[in-house]
């Protein structure tokens, strides 16, 4: 009887140990909904690559590896052809096929927030049910990409409609609708119980179908601490097991806690200031915005500000991107500055106004701050206000201040981007320049920048996209300041490293916890 | 009595509708909704388009006169948009982690404040006066945050003693997610509790102390000590009860102020209570729901100052509520 | 002359010489007023001349810890500025808005709390539903409603020099109501009293009656609110930071001080937070220590001696 009852202890002992482990988890944010579709977010983004998989997604050195589709070849200049794996089922149960994939892209051209990512692309062809041609309407270097936002949604669990009697794929953005409230997606976990803003508690799916995957994690608890000392203060008191971001003052604190785990890495969100032409004509002449660019020292940010999460960026791509061009020299030089200011006929400099967000870059208030302090060295006087993003992005738009700052992270993880948005002619037909506030306008960079956008050929594409670099830089069109790490923070036992990468979208499905 | 409740209810309704107009008025400063419900990417055409659909375009009388419909008809006062769910739905859900916080934080100061007020109105020169006011004025200087922060550092990180974020678990009475019932739930409310009525407690003992050195300076409270009555009861019976007035009235001010605007406490604790709504609220544009939550803050002082109103007619029957004929 | 020396015989200056406790304060609150005030002049930088700011400098402890620069006695903040410069320039900054916006509150509150009580009925009614409105706005409201309408008046470039007036202005008007809740209490308790009726009967003025007559008899309660609403004030500007309404950051004050610490809190640059919390710690508690002793003695209700 005794050996009996050990046997039973022994093996529901050996049974709980095997379920695996419980992640608590703090993020600054929660997702804002369950639909993938409903809003463009990093928060969603991270929500999605957990829940749902993605055709093929991004590797650590910027590579794609094989997902849902196991390989993909590019068949014609309008054609890549993805090969799908067989026996994935979706949480519901359903199998997943290649009528997911076109139903979920359908989908995402109905999406207000992810219609502008996949203009460039036709009606998707089936071939077989493992077998699916994309397809482009014009030669389009992206396509993989683009891939990477394609998580195919189980299209019978979102046909029909629910019990008010809404269509259930519907996408809505600020009322109930079915899909903001379920979801079936073929990702390692599931959502078992979401409060919004409060908690959201995911299970790991018995069914998933990458075996091979050493992920041991079968909960993760989720809270949002959107203040940054409250969150350091949580893993600091073992109430969570992972933070992100992690607030660069706290790094080092964090950094040389021997039971903790720190990892940055360098990002691609770039932080620029925009010097408009237009409303202030002192900023039309080259000299003064070169000597604007020479007065402010990005690298003593980085150093003191950013104490070193963050890589000072003389060019809009970091390393890694095909634009990035490795021989720009800094340019901070004060005797410079004052120099150019005096050629240009500033002498005794002017007054300006800036106006800058306070809460949504990493520092974006103490940054604004330090640069208002660098350009009264050479005599311009600037007036600063700063406010919440709620109410920037509208001033940004109106152009109210002379000096406005901008943070960007290419969609598309694509050097082409950021000129897209942030330099190109602003144009309001075409939607280019839309971020342009510095109202800096070049033709040939224009040129240059919709040849890359067509441009199939890697080679070619590189150096269309460098060539745009240099004549930003010999332009001084912005004012380039850094790209901002990204950071994440974790008890020891908690195997980061493998699993986060320059997107920020952990793959927690992979995760280790020993 | 109940000519009195149909005018104040009366009033009530008047006060709501001054809000909501002033709120829908003051709406456009906040932000714009939109902008926080798209990615940045997205054009702004299609900005324009959502904007359009919400109907955030119309004129501001159209877009009152539409929510004044919903307000009757329907007694929908909003959708929120983040939360995507009816405004006063979020808020009833919000509610109660704000009203346990300063239920237990009233309590304390109410259990703390006395004794400490009456014992350094009756011996202000003692020591332990004087440290009492030291330190009440301390609690009134250092910052909410600063206090909180200490605490969290204190008790959560070197200690180890106390969670330092969240509600913890909750248990859920008839929809009142409540965490005054589980041990878990009571250990997370410590510290808010601390950090808020640290910065509360000191205008009620200071109060009480000054108005009891009044009182005790009075006639019929002489009178009391020639008649050769105990102290305890000159002290507690006719001393106290005349000092009650102004800290009612200061202490329905606090309250109402305490529930709406906890914000620096709910927000160091990611305390999931109304302050910290509000906060986000602002900070998302989510206008509608600032909307609502601003209606319902003004019914809380509507009713909080009416029960003051009504207890100052019993505490002292020198005053007559005004409008009771 | 004259006046002079009614005061040096008079039971106040009395008073205050024997008592030690208002007398130190007294003697560290004129100094750090006089220290606010002479900014300019003390301080070893100028911290709004951002040309001297240099960022290489940030985060420098105090001159007595290792890395301590005998140019920064208490070190730096993070952005570079002389942490003892700045927090004199800073006191300067809180003690006007503390002081101002209080001053405000109780004006405004005192006439109208006087107004409801004295006269009752519809007034009263019509006064204390607009606090009921007044309050559900909070100071944040208020701050971003007249932030918009100054930035459509005065444009952008404006607000760093509007700051001060402006927050006294938002922080003025938002925190009304507990004065005037406070002080009608009090006119409703005394307006019934004897002395209110024989005032009443000699046929005084309404107004002569709630100034000279009520008012001195509700000050008590009105003292201790003053003192702790000025700790409010410079508080609620350092809240109103966080959303960008507050002081503009090349100018901190006391508040926003300590509020921009709250970030270093885990990094080990504590100096950020300590010295401006101790230095407002310090003008709050000996504001208060006098607001008591000056309570005890101007209060008629109280024996003296």
């Amino acid at each position: 009887m005794k050996k009996l009852l050990f046997f039973a202890l022994a093996f529901v002992f050996l049974a709980t140990a095997a379920q695996g482990k419980t992640l608590k988890m703090a993020l600054d944010a929660d997702p804002e909904s369950m639909d993938p579709h409903v809003q463009l977010s990093g928060g969603m983004l991270q929500y999605t690559h957990l829940c749902f998989d993605p055709l093929i997604r991004w590797t650590k050195d910027m590579k794609f590896e094989p997902r849902l589709a196991s390989k993909w070849e590019r068949i014609d200049p309008l054609t890549v052809r993805f090969y799908l794996r067989e026996g994935v089922k979706f949480h519901s149960g359903n199998t997943f096929t290649a009528a997911d994939v076109a139903w979920t892209m359908d989908r995402l051209k109905k999406s207000e927030d992810f219609k502008g990512l996949f203009t460039s692309f036709a009606e998707p062809k089936i071939i077989d049910d493992y077998t699916i041609d994309i397809i482009t309407t014009e030669p389009y270097p992206l396509v993989e990409a683009m891939a990477t936002y394609i998580f195919p949604l189980d299209s019978k669990f979102y046909t029909g409609a629910d019990d008010k009697g809404l269509p259930k794929d519907a996408i809505v953005k600020t009322d109930y609708s079915f899909a903001n409230q379920n979801q079936s997606g073929t990702g390692p976990f599931y959502v078992e119980s979401r409060e919004q803003g409060v908690k959201m508690v995911y299970k790991r799916f018995a069914d998933y179908w990458d075996k091979d995957s050493k992920g041991n994690v079968s909960e993760i608890i989720l809270t949002p601490i959107k203040e940054n000392a409250t969150r350091t203060a949580a893993l600091l008191s073992s109430g969570v097991d992972f933070i992100a971001p992690v607030p660069p003052q706290d790094m080092d604190r964090l950094g040389t806690n021997k039971d903790l785990n720190l990892v940055t890495m360098a990002g691609s969100r770039v932080i620029t200031f925009q010097l408009n032409q237009k409303r202030k004509p002192e900023f039309a002449d080259l000299k003064v915005r070169q000597a604007v660019i020479a007065a402010v020292d990005n690298a003593g940010i980085v150093a003191k500000l950013m104490k070193g999460t963050a890589t000072a960026a003389q060019q809009q791509a970091p390393e890694g991107f095909d634009g990035y061009v490795a021989d720009l020299a800094p340019r901070f030089d004060l005797e410079k500055a004052k120099q150019l200011m005096k050629e240009a006929g500033y002498e005794n400099g002017f007054e300006a106004t800036m106006i800058a967000p306070n809460n949504r870059y990493v520092n974006d208030e103490k940054i604004a701050e330090a640069v208002v302090s660098m350009l009264s060295k050479i005599g311009i006087k600037v007036s600063l206000k700063t406010m919440p993003k709620a109410q920037y992005w509208d001033e940004f738009d109106a152009q109210v201040a002379d000096i406005q700052m901008i943070g960007w992270h290419p969609d598309t993880e694509d050097s082409a981007n950021y000129s897209e948005y942030l330099l190109m002619c602003p144009n309001k037909d075409t939607g280019k320049g839309q971020y342009n506030s510095g109202n800096y306008c070049n033709a040939k960079l224009d040129e240059l920048v919709n040849q890359a956008n067509v441009e199939t050929d890697k080679a070619k594409r590189i150096a269309l996209l460098q060539e745009v670099e240099r004549i930003a830089y010999d332009d001084a069109a912005y004012v380039p300041l850094h790209w901002q790490n990204l950071s994440w923070a974790a008890k020891k036992n908690v195997d980061l490293e493998p699993v986060v990468n320059i997107m920020d979208f952990p793959y927690l499905g992979d995760l280790v916890v020993e | 009595m109940f000519a009195f409740i149909v005018r104040r209810v009366l009033q009530a309704i008047i006060v709501m509708l001054i809000i909501s107009f002033i709120g829908f008025a003051l709406k456009q400063n906040v932000g714009d909704p939109v902008r926080e419900l798209t990615g940045v990417s997205v054009s702004a055409a299609e900005r324009e388009s959502i904007r359009e659909k919400l109907g955030l375009n119309d004129p501001f009388l159209i877009q009152y006169g539409r929510f004044l419909k919903g307000a009757v008809l329907e007694g929908n006062i909003g959708q929120s948009f983040f939360y995507k769910k009816p405004a006063m739905e979020v808020i009833l859900s919000k509610a109660p982690a704000t009203i346990e916080l300063v239920l237990c934080c009233s309590f304390l100061i109410v259990v703390l404040s006395i004794p400490m007020g009456i014992y350094s109105a009756i011996y202000p020169k003692r020591l332990l006066s004087r440290l009492i006011m030291g330190l009440s004025t301390i609690g009134v200087s250092v910052p909410i945050f600063l206090i909180a922060i200490l605490l969290i550092y204190i008790f959560a990180i070197e200690l180890n003693w106390l969670p330092s974020y969240g509600r913890g678990e909750t248990v859920n009475v008839w929809g009142w997610e409540s965490g005054l019932l589980t041990l878990d739930g009571l250990r997370h409310l410590i510290l808010p509790t601390t950090a808020l009525t640290a910065l509360m407690l000191p205008l009620f003992v200071r109060l009480i102390r000054s108005e009891m050195m009044e009182v005790l300076q009075t006639e019929y409270v002489k009178f009391a000590w020639a008649k050769g009555l105990p102290r305890v009861r000159i002290w507690f019976v006719h001393a106290f009860k005349n000092t009650l007035l102004p800290v009612i009235t200061v202490g329905g001010v606090q309250i109402g102020t305490m529930i709406a605007f906890t914000i620096l406490t709910e927000t160091v604790f990611q305390w999931g209570g109304l302050g910290f709504l509000f906060l986000e609220a602002v900070e998302r544009a989510d206008t509608s729901l600032l909307v609502a939550y601003l209606i319902f803050v003004g019914i809380i002082f509507v009713v909080v100052n009416t029960v003051v109103d009504i207890i100052y007619g019993l505490v002292n029957p020198m005053v007559r509520i005004t409008g009771r004929k | 002359m004259r006046l002079w020396k009614r005061f040096r015989s008079s039971y106040f200056l009395y008073s205050f010489l024997h008592d030690p406790v208002a007398m130190g304060s007294f003697a560290i609150l004129a100094f750090l007023t006089l220290a606010a005030f002479g900014a300019p002049v003390i301080a070893p930088h100028n911290p709004y001349d951002t040309t001297t700011i240099n960022i290489m400098d940030s985060e420098i402890p105090p001159v007595w810890m290792e890395g301590g620069e005998q140019n920064f006695t208490l070190g730096t903040d993070a952005q570079g500025r002389d942490m003892l410069s700045t927090m004199l320039y800073g006191m300067r900054i809180s003690l006007i808005i503390g002081v101002g916006a209080t001053l405000m509150q109780a004006v405004i509150g005192i006439v109208l709390g006087l107004l409801a009580g004295y006269k009752g009925g519809r007034v009263d009614s019509f006064l204390m539903r607009m606090a009921d409105v007044q309050l559900s706005f909070s100071t944040l409201m208020v701050a971003i409603f007249l932030s918009a309408i100054f930035q459509a008046i005065f444009g952008v470039a404006a607000f760093e020099r509007l700051a001060v007036p402006f927050l006294v202005l938002v922080i003025g008007i938002a925190e009304w109501p507990q004065y005037a809740r406070t002080v009608r209490a009090s006119v409703l308790a005394e307006k019934k009293k004897e002395y209110v009726e024989a005032a009443r009967v000699m046929g005084l003025p309404a107004a002569r009656i709630m100034w000279r007559h009520i008012l001195p008899n509700s000050m008590s309660p009105i003292l201790v609110l003053s003192t702790v609403q000025v700790a409010h004030a410079i508080m609620s500007e350092a809240a109103l930071s966080f959303l960008g309404l507050g002081m503009p950051i090349t100018k901190p004050s006391l508040g926003s001080l300590i509020n921009s610490g709250f970030d270093y809190i885990f990094s080990g640059s504590w100096w950020i937070t300590m010295f401006p919390g101790i230095l407002l710690v310090l003008l709050i508690l000996v504001i208060n220590l006098l607001g008591d002793w000056v309570q005890d003695v101007l209060n008629p209700k109280l024996y003296k001696g």
